[in-house]
């Protein structure tokens, strides 16, 4: 053996030892934080996969839901910050949870992640393959099921691809990509406006207020359901700001790259939902939930210009893609290094340095579920999105609750311990809870999805409990797709337990302070073969 | 030490030639040779730390093996060993400029340039921002 007295660990080198590069480093660091919390929540391709279905909940106050979702999210943000603290750099939910909670409540929150990223890939596919067609005025093709879902194939075994061979676009493309798709979204909004206040647009309503009043809609049912269909917009801002703060510019004031990513996430879902439903109404969105910034961008734009709304959601979907595939694939290394699933899991291939087994088993799983939702599903988008709503819901509900539990004994040292990391966290939570629970009541009537396929028709109850209505007439495929994948995760942890019991016989701790990395939660982890 | 030689290493054919290269080299210079391995996930995929554990713990198998091998060729050439966790490109300069490197050798990737375009060549990048020499051995093949 030789010297390893030389090593040196990743946090251990200094970024600024000759000062002129540690300046540029520090401002690309935090440009580079934004653009991640932007770009992981893909806003062209969000909107383009979710607008519609707000709509079909609340109508014209899609607006007001564009900012309440957003609450949650904060709130939740405040916990991944915390909780970060714990172990270096950053942890996954499932190490938080198996810290804060237990082995098992931490398995399931890893399991539910893992599913989660699984659920919105074919809704990826799917609009990938559908706006690509209509990038090429193939729109026939574009409506074909069989086609599209074809694309959406091939799509994401490219995307598999790019992320097992490790191809990085670099910081400025990155920033030049997502720079574009904000442009062209605030430039739609701007033209549609225009239109609608200059000339006579059929359909076209002027904007008031009262459509950022979230307090006018009508039934807590629409309002937990609309909820949930929002969270996935903001999906990804979190993790990825609070994560890359931490690592890579702790001189400046933390928060800063998160307090712009929400003005300018915030703001665009806002002026973009305002602008899109003022030009045709809610209605017309609604009507075609499945491809609505490829309809409005026909009518706004104009033939031609309209393609430049398409190569946005385009881009959007493939950034989107990578920071899917690519933190599912790190969630189960991170499971297999602390022997909760497989070691294999972990492995790293040698020549691209990525965690290629994980990553190649995430795409072909991706595909299976692409391929069974698309043959038995008439709206793989809409059950898709509904059904990821419950496993991030969940997830991040599971976040929060840690948070709270893990550093419970500081929350009454002072203001903002209470307030930052007792309270937001478990009103971020609850609010998440309660729109997991009732969207469960609301979606067991299949008429209640917009897709109103009925799965699993011997399910049949009609119940009155405590004033709650409660009625089944079989289930709707949300509610299956997004409470079964859950729920498998069960069995599977029980045959993960029997003989290979290690990973289980961690214990629950608790901080006794808010500034100390925790010691690592499985120390020496056994390699698996690279 | 000044005058060091640095060694980009990643298990692969091409760096491995470059360090029977590296190894004569130093030989020659009587200089000590630093094997430097640099990682950094890509920052798109969240979640980092367990995953820099891993590329950690493979890179200090790839740079003991190495040094192994190093030692193996000519025992009195005095070998360094480094895991850093940069970019390559960033983990060489940053480390041969720490030790005022004579020389930055680098194995080239192979037949394939077309790879290299997509994968990010580490030694066509070197060449243009590295302000000290680089070498780059040919692949074997």
């Amino acid at each position: 053996m030789v010297t390893t007295a030389g090593l040196i660990g990743a946090e251990a080198p200094s970024r600024d030892l000759p000062p002129s590069k540690g300046l540029k480093s520090g401002a690309l660091g935090l440009l580079a934080s934004l653009v991640i919390g932007v770009a992981s929540t893909a806003p062209a391709y969000s909107l383009a996969a979710s607008l519609g279905f707000v709509t079909a909940a609340v109508g014209l106050l899609a607006p007001s839901v564009m900012v309440l979702a957003f609450v949650p999210m904060l709130f939740i943000a405040a916990a991944y910050f915390y909780l970060n603290r714990v172990d270096p750099d950053c942890g996954t939910t499932f190490t938080w949870v198996t810290r804060a909670v237990g082995p098992k409540t931490g398995w399931i929150a890893g399991w539910g992640i893992l599913v989660t990223d699984l659920v919105v890939m074919p809704s990826l596919g799917q609009i990938a393959g559908q706006y690509t067609f209509l990038l090429f005025g193939a729109n026939g093709l574009a409506n074909n099921r069989f086609w599209v879902g074809f694309l959406g194939v091939v799509w994401i075994i490219v995307m598999t691809a790019i992320c097992v061979i490790g191809i990085e676009l670099s910081a400025r493309t990155q920033v030049l990509l997502l720079g574009a798709e904000i442009v062209i979204l605030a430039i739609f909004a701007a033209v549609a406006l225009t239109k609608v206040y200059a000339s006579h647009v059929v359909g076209s309503l002027h904007p008031t207020l009262g459509w950022l009043n979230p307090f006018h809609i009508s039934s807590t049912g629409a309002l937990a359901g609309a909820i949930l269909t929002a969270v996935f917009i903001y999906w990804g801002w979190d993790t990825a700001v609070t994560v890359n703060e931490e690592a890579k510019d702790t001189k400046r004031t933390p928060g800063v790259a998160a307090v712009l990513s929400t003005l300018v996430l915030v703001g665009i879902y806002v002026v973009v939902s305002i602008a899109a439903q003022a030009f045709h109404g809610a209605g017309f969105l609604t009507a075609n939930s499945n491809d609505v910034l490829n309809a409005l961008g026909r009518d706004v734009f104009g033939n031609g210009w309209d393609k430049f709304l398409i190569v946005a959601v385009l881009s959007s979907a493939s950034a989107s893609t990578q920071t899917t595939i690519l933190p599912a694939a790190r969630s189960a290394l991170s499971m297999s290094v602390h022997k909760a699933i497989p070691l294999r899991f972990g492995a790293i291939h040698p020549r691209y340095l990525t965690p290629a087994y994980a990553t190649v088993w995430f795409g072909a799983l991706s595909i299976v579920w692409f391929i069974g939702l698309s043959i038995i599903s008439n709206e793989v988008l809409l059950d898709s999105i509904l059904a990821l709503g419950f496993g991030i819901a969940f997830y991040y509900a599971m976040t929060g609750y840690a948070c709270v539990i893990y550093y419970r004994r500081l929350l009454l040292r002072s203001v903002k311990n209470f307030v930052f990391v007792g309270l937001a966290p478990l009103v971020g939570a609850l609010i998440l809870t309660w729109a997991f629970v009732d969207s469960i009541f609301v979606y067991s009537n299949p008429a209640n999805a917009a897709g109103q396929q009925v799965w699993f028709r011997f399910v049949r109850f009609n119940v009155h409990f405590l004033g709650i209505h409660l009625y089944a007439s079989g289930l709707g495929p949300p509610l299956i797709i997004g409470l079964g994948l859950l729920i498998v995760g069960l069995p599977l942890m029980l045959v993960w337990m029997i003989g290979h019991r290690e990973f289980f016989r961690h214990t629950a701790e608790h901080a006794d302070s808010l500034h100390n990395q925790a010691p690592p939660l499985t120390p020496g982890a056994a390699a698996p073969p690279d | 030490m000044a005058g060091d030689i640095v060694l980009g290493y990643d298990g692969t054919d091409g760096a491995r030639s470059a360090l029977g290269v590296a190894v004569a080299l130093a030989r020659a210079f009587d200089a000590r040779l630093s094997i430097v391995f640099g990682y950094e996930p890509n920052p798109m995929g969240g979640e980092t730390s367990d995953y820099q554990g891993r590329l950690k713990q493979l890179g200090e198998g790839f740079v003991a093996a190495a040094a192994a091998e190093a030692r193996e060729i000519d025992p009195s050439v005095a070998v360094e060993p480094l895991v850093v966790g940069l970019r390559p490109v960033d983990a060489l300069i940053e480390m041969a400029t720490e030790r005022a490197a004579r020389l930055i050798v680098v194995g080239s990737m192979g037949e394939i340039p077309i790879l290299g375009a997509i994968l990010g060549s580490v030694p066509h990048k070197l060449l243009h921002r590295s302000r000290i020499p680089v070498l780059v051995v040919p692949h074997p093949n």
